[in-house]
């Protein structure tokens, strides 16, 4: 545990003496608040619904920027090395850094609870409930897209490579909701377990699912073992 | 103690450690030394447990390093050829974090912290950021971090590269320090490195080992060539004479100047021609304007050094021991810049009294010469 904190802590610091975290950031809240301002006001709803589908979407693009270095810089530059022969565990690492991720995103949410007050203050018959686990689904869901972005960080020494291959791999499962509609009725069933929005449904209703919450935990530690197992492999696959 | 067995590794086609098999005892320094693209660097990162061998294991203190890799990262510090560090982290803090993923506990690592940035020469530099230090000083942080944990054994891949030659002497002398009472490995293409800090030397070429032996005796494998460079001036030089009263010189280069010859001949140190070689040019009239004995440079030594030793281990025919290593032919990668300056240049070899005797002798034949 305490080398998990050690490297999130590490990891967070220096993500936040960086300055293109910044830029990132910045860039975030700048389209999240324009989609917030032109939506939310316009449909005769005091809730955040329609603004967490476009967060959703945002995530899609942000996440796989803000993981993207997050091993792939390590193995460049070599600091990896030294890394592999601490007496830690790879799958520690691997946490290490989706937490440092996770802590990103809780900071970076955290200033979008101004567009929660607003709309508590100003709207009628607010749903606290709906909203905040609306709020909960959303930090899952980031979870998973962090561990899917740490995962192709893993992959690959070049950080483009590694934001590509997250935004595939994360567009993918964000898709779903668009492809199930294609699918034959039969097909739906089960195409809809792997749908994002299918799970965060239950969160935006208020309804606090116990199988939504598995899932998307379960998802994040899928990838981060595929992590492990791939920083596991190079130690034999490794060609220089 | 490191017990290596018949260990492998190759890269593609390439076979980057070829079966090596060796024992490591503690509190010993022992020195890999080998030119680039050797197998040293590769045999250290199979070591610290960051690559995996194609065959054979690696033993330390009787458990294998892949069996359990955490308990063995415990005992081992280890400095990476490349090393590379976190450029945005102060140094104060890049060590706090390397101690902590260690667990050291913080009066621990107040205690080793002292002891590391005082021994490392890192006081001044302590609260600068990593990315603006210079090259020796980042060896030094990768030293500092590798001795932070007050490990069993040390592993350092070339541990003075990039250091200016003060720090050198510092550095080395830590690393002497250090293995009174620790397993030290270490490696370098420099030879004299090895000579100065290692009790035992083992070099790689080629994946193979080539020598392994006590510092003591690194001297009996060194070639046995000097070389008498002189320059004659004068007409029709031949010295196929002196060639042949004396079996032991070999011409190597004979290059026609301006006015005379300038001559590089290989003798064995144990039978000095000069005097003979000046002798018999007076004799023929020619003037001396220079001779000296030049010790073959290493570089020559250290090819010399890896084709013989690898001969001797492959049982080929026996090289004749006089037969002349062609300059051209040595590998010029071998070894890098600041060795050549090495090149032990005898000034006790500068006999002026020799060259008088010479000139002496020629002033009969040359009466206007002063």
């Amino acid at each position: 545990m305490r080398t998990i904190l050690t490297i999130a802590f590490k990891e967070f610091q220096l993500a936040m003496r960086s300055i293109s975290s910044y830029i990132v950031y910045i860039l975030f809240l700048i389209v999240g608040g324009a989609a917030y301002s032109t939506v939310v006001f316009k449909i005769g709803d005091a809730g955040l619904r329609s603004y967490y589908e476009i967060l959703h979407a945002l995530f899609v693009l942000f996440i796989p920027a803000l993981t993207m270095g997050s091993i792939a810089r390590e193995q460049h530059s070599g600091t990896m090395e030294i890394l592999f022969t601490m007496p830690i565990r790879l799958i520690h690492i691997v946490w290490g850094k989706i937490l440092a991720a996770f802590l990103q995103l809780l900071t970076l949410l955290s200033f979008t609870a101004i567009f929660y007050a607003v709309i508590a203050v100003m709207g009628v018959n607010f749903d606290h409930g709906a909203n905040l686990l609306g709020f909960v689904g959303m930090l899952l869901a980031g979870l998973c897209y962090i561990s899917i972005g740490i995962f192709a960080s893993s992959l690959h020494e070049n950080q483009i490579q590694a934001f590509v291959i997250a935004l595939v791999i994360s567009g993918f499962f964000f898709a779903m909701r668009y492809v199930i509609l294609l699918m034959p009725l039969s097909m739906v069933r089960y195409l809809q377990f792997f749908s994002f929005d299918h799970h965060l449904a239950s969160f935006l209703r208020g309804v606090l699912d116990l199988r939504d919450v598995l899932f998307f935990l379960a998802f994040s530690l899928i990838f981060s073992f595929l992590a492990e197992f791939r920083l596991q492999a190079q130690n034999l696959l490794q060609e220089r | 103690m490191i017990e290596i067995r018949n260990l492998s590794r190759s890269f593609g086609d390439l076979r980057a450690v070829d079966n090596i098999s060796l024992d490591i005892y503690s509190g010993k320094i022992t020195g890999f030394l080998g030119p680039n693209g050797a197998g040293k660097t590769t045999t250290m990162k199979m070591m610290v447990g960051y690559l995996q061998p194609n065959n054979g294991n690696i033993f330390i203190d009787g458990k294998d390093v892949f069996a359990d890799p955490i308990a063995n990262a415990r005992k081992i510090g280890y400095l990476p050829e490349h090393n590379a560090l976190y450029d945005e982290m102060y140094v104060f803090e890049a060590l706090r974090y390397y101690a902590d993923l260690r667990k050291m506990s913080s009066e621990d690592f107040t205690q080793r912290q002292e002891f590391v940035v005082n021994s490392c020469g890192l006081q001044d530099v302590n609260t600068q950021k990593i990315g603006t230090l210079s090259k020796g000083y980042r060896q030094r942080v990768g030293i500092a971090q590798a001795i932070l944990h007050d490990p069993e054994i040390l592993i350092l891949d070339e541990p003075t590269s990039g250091l200016d030659p003060n720090q050198i002497i510092e550095i080395r002398e830590l690393i002497k320090e250090l293995g009174k009472e620790k397993t030290v490995i270490l490696s370098s293409h420099i030879m004299q490195e090895v000579q100065a800090v290692c009790d035992r030397v083992v070099i790689i070429n080629k994946g193979k080992i080539a020598v392994d032996d006590d510092i003591e005796n690194l001297s009996k494998y060194l070639s046995d060539k000097e070389m008498l460079v002189l320059e004659i001036e004068g007409e029709d030089i031949d010295l196929t004479d002196f060639y042949t009263a004396n079996p032991s010189a070999v011409p190597v280069l004979e290059e026609k100047t301006a006015d005379g010859m300038k001559l590089e001949i290989q003798q064995s140190p144990d039978e000095c021609l000069r005097r003979e070689l000046a002798r018999f040019i007076a004799q023929r009239g020619w003037i001396l304007t220079s001779l000296f004995v030049q010790k073959v440079s290493l570089e020559e030594i250290f090819h010399d050094l890896t084709r013989k030793a690898t001969d001797i281990h492959s049982d080929d025919e026996d090289m004749p021991e006089d037969e002349h290593t062609d300059p051209e032919s040595t590998d010029k990668d071998t070894l890098e810049g600041e060795d050549t300056d090495s090149e032990l240049i005898e000034e006790e070899d500068y006999e002026p009294v020799e060259l008088e005797e010479i000139e002496e002798a020629e002033m009969p034949d040359e009466g206007e010469d002063s």
